[in-house]
């Protein structure tokens, strides 16, 4: 998302992220990365229930799509500090619009399902008109 | 009509990482906006 924030910008869109966990990692995190969009902190996971995620398990690290994407994080560079207080909470990425519009959804069925960046600007370049309620929207 | 999941979320709020309070619906108000949920921070 990071690398893909100049081209959000380009798209006019506004970014931001939640997380489990506490102010303080977040803003660890935000060091750490360098992050400039918002950065939410939802330690009750208000809005984990009410988009409705769901947590995985401990046989979800035996999948080979996780092993993978593990494997593709560490190439990146990116490495875990702290497990927080839910490990198996699963995440998603949303594109919305005004009116309270969904205009794209990616729930993550595993740990390291993640939407692809030119999926979400995709969705904010796509045609106004046409659109299903369900087009692009997989959960 | 069922309620979007936009409008599920729009009256949630929360802090950001220095405290202040984001109310999620007004990340979308005047145009589109990503919302990305992550396992956790770090």
């Amino acid at each position: 998302m990071r690398a893909h924030e100049p081209a959000f910008r380009e798209a006019a869109a506004r970014l931001a992220a939640i997380g489990l966990g506490d102010r303080q990692y977040a803003r660890f995190f935000r060091e750490e990365t360098g992050i400039a969009f918002p950065l939410l902190v939802d330690e009750e996971r208000k809005a984990y229930r009410a988009a409705g995620l769901r947590s995985a398990n401990l046989l979800h690290l035996l999948r080979r799509d996780n092993a993978r994407a593990r494997a593709r994080a560490r190439a990146a560079g990116h490495r875990q500090h702290r497990l927080g207080q839910n490990p198996f909470q699963l995440g998603a990425s949303f594109v919305f619009g005004p009116g309270n519009a969904d205009l794209f959804a990616h729930v993550s069925e595993t740990f390291g399902d993640n939407a692809a960046p030119a999926a979400l600007l995709a969705a904010l370049r796509g045609p106004a008109t046409g659109r299903s309620s369900d087009a692009g929207i997989r959960r | 009509m069922a309620p979007t999941l936009a409008a599920r979320l729009a009256d949630v709020t929360l802090p950001d990482a220095d405290g202040s309070k984001v109310r999620l619906g007004s990340l979308w108000e005047q145009g589109p906006a990503v919302l990305v949920f992550l396992r956790h921070y770090g």
